[in-house]
């Protein structure tokens, strides 16, 4: 059976933002991840904001994706809000702001944001935020898989360190990044294939430490924990600015580490299988959409290819200190 | 019992809340389109005066895909609208979040648990209606080889 109805629609007092070359006259493009982004916007602070990143290019033939974003003083609001996001099928929506708003389109790769005046030139909004955010929710449809792991570099070599949510995967990169490591992503690492070998690249974004983690680092005492986007307090760390490390945007995965807390004393490396990497980053892995059966077949042969690299679980009862020791005592001899 | 559990829905592996079940289903008439109208929650089918007509399987269809999402609080809010291309996106707030692309002919909302019946039915269908509205003439989301031209890459 089939219903007919009538309805009345009332005015509804709405903003609306049609987004199109009159409404976004200003453009750039920069490398984000080893993908190309194409940026359009009507704010010449964004355009100030995206010179420092225009100034990497991007990998010939690199996957693209559009980025809209309409700035307008409309959208300004001094009232806090939590980060609010939810999808269905290709679609992706999320509130930063409490009158920001932003899509994400992963079958046509477009991001469409409206974006108040104080967020469109906050470089953290834009570094810890939303280019993460966009990288993170896209990456899968041009074959870069977001892996919830650490990656540090040490000597043209890639060191990823995962494990599960509180085995203390960022006070062990921090305490790296003390003894000389660099820093390359710390949560996130958006791993994708290149011809001949895999690339891990980050973006900036700063460790985040549990506010306990002073006890390791007493350089953090002055520091002040920040809400973070899944709602955690934590200090958050550049790590260059705070141990001097050395940072940088990407490294060559060459051993991974599954870190593992014990109650015994001391560090044991144990040598894994590659079913183990397999099994651990596709049970981690956020659930994606049936319409996009490409994007999870890529991530999954990034980490398939990210299995063939020498593995460990790191089984540790010491401090990060005494662990990030460990690390680097045992990679001096592989 | 199954309503329960839907509104317990918490996987980790879905923090954007993309699988949750919507197994209840009704269809109506719009215009010249029948809506198919999927939801966790009965208050959200809507309810109309109906005049029932048989059945036209040839008659194009819009799906909307209503889920109450039990972990959103607080009031909608004025209307925030981006058109982009294909796609129209609105922001409410957190208690409502919806996206309507039209060459797929889907709109998705996500509503939140302290949007009542009342408002509902008299604000956000009506809204839904209008803004899907353009699905229903085809011909003004459509180019002659049946794909849109985004302004931006015109």
């Amino acid at each position: 059976m089939c219903a007919r109805f009538r309805v009345t629609v009332d005015i509804i007092v709405t903003e609306m933002i049609a987004f199109n070359r009159m409404t976004l006259p200003f453009r750039a493009e920069f490398s984000l991840a080893g993908t190309r982004c194409l940026l359009s916007t009507n704010s010449r602070e964004v355009m100030c904001l995206s010179a420092p990143w225009q100034a990497v290019s991007s990998a010939p033939g690199a996957p693209s994706f559009q980025m809209e974003i309409f700035v307008g003083p409309s959208l300004a609001s001094d009232t806090p809000a939590i980060p609010h996001f939810r999808g269905h099928g290709h679609l992706v929506f999320a509130l930063l702001e409490p009158r920001s708003l932003l899509s994400f389109d992963l079958l046509r790769r477009r991001v469409t944001g409206a974006l108040s005046p104080a967020a469109a030139c906050d470089s953290y909004f834009w570094n810890v935020q939303l280019l993460p955010i966009a990288i993170g929710l896209l990456g899968t449809t041009m074959g870069v898989a977001p892996l919830h792991c650490a990656c540090l570099d040490r000597d043209g070599s890639g060191l990823l360190v995962a494990g599960d949510s509180g085995a203390g995967k960022s006070t062990l990169t921090a305490a790296l990044a003390r003894r000389g490591f660099t820093v390359v992503s710390d949560g996130w690492t958006y791993v994708s294939r290149n011809p001949g070998r895999l690339v891990a690249h980050g973006l900036f974004a700063p460790i985040k430490l549990l506010p306990d983690t002073v006890q390791f680092f007493p350089e953090l005492r002055s520091k002040t924990p920040k809400r973070t986007l899944n709602g955690e307090l934590a200090l958050e760390v550049d790590p260059a600015n705070l141990f001097q490390s050395p940072v940088r945007s990407s490294a060559h995965p060459r051993w991974l580490v599954f870190l593992e807390r014990t109650s015994l004393p001391g560090c044991q490396f144990v040598p894994c299988r590659p079913e183990h990497t397999i099994q651990f980053f596709e049970r981690n892995g956020e659930k994606l959409p049936p319409g996009l059966p490409e994007a999870a077949r890529a991530r999954s042969e990034v980490i398939k290819e990210l299995s063939t690299c020498h593995s460990w679980i790191l089984r540790t009862g010491s401090d990060p200190m005494q662990t990030a020791s460990a690390i680097e005592e045992f990679l001096s001899r592989e | 019992m199954a309503l329960l559990e839907m509104g317990n829905y918490n996987d980790p592996l879905d923090p954007l809340r993309r699988f949750v079940p919507t197994p209840l289903r009704t269809r109506f008439r719009m215009g010249a389109s029948t809506v198919m109208v999927e939801s966790n929650d009965f208050s959200l089918l809507p309810t109309f005066s109906l005049d029932t007509t048989s059945e036209d399987s040839d008659v194009p269809a819009l799906t909307w895909k209503l889920v109450r999402d039990f972990d959103a609080h607080g009031l909608i809010q004025d209307p925030l609208t981006l058109m982009t291309g294909q796609l129209t996106v609105v922001g409410m707030g957190p208690a409502c979040m919806l996206g309507f692309d039209h060459g797929r002919r889907e709109l998705f909302c996500f509503i939140g648990r302290d949007v009542d019946s009342k408002t509902f039915q008299e604000y956000l269908v009506p809204f839904l209606c209008r803004i899907s509205g353009k699905a229903a003439e085809p011909k003004s989301w459509e180019t002659v080889d049946g794909v849109r031209e985004d302004a931006l890459d015109a």
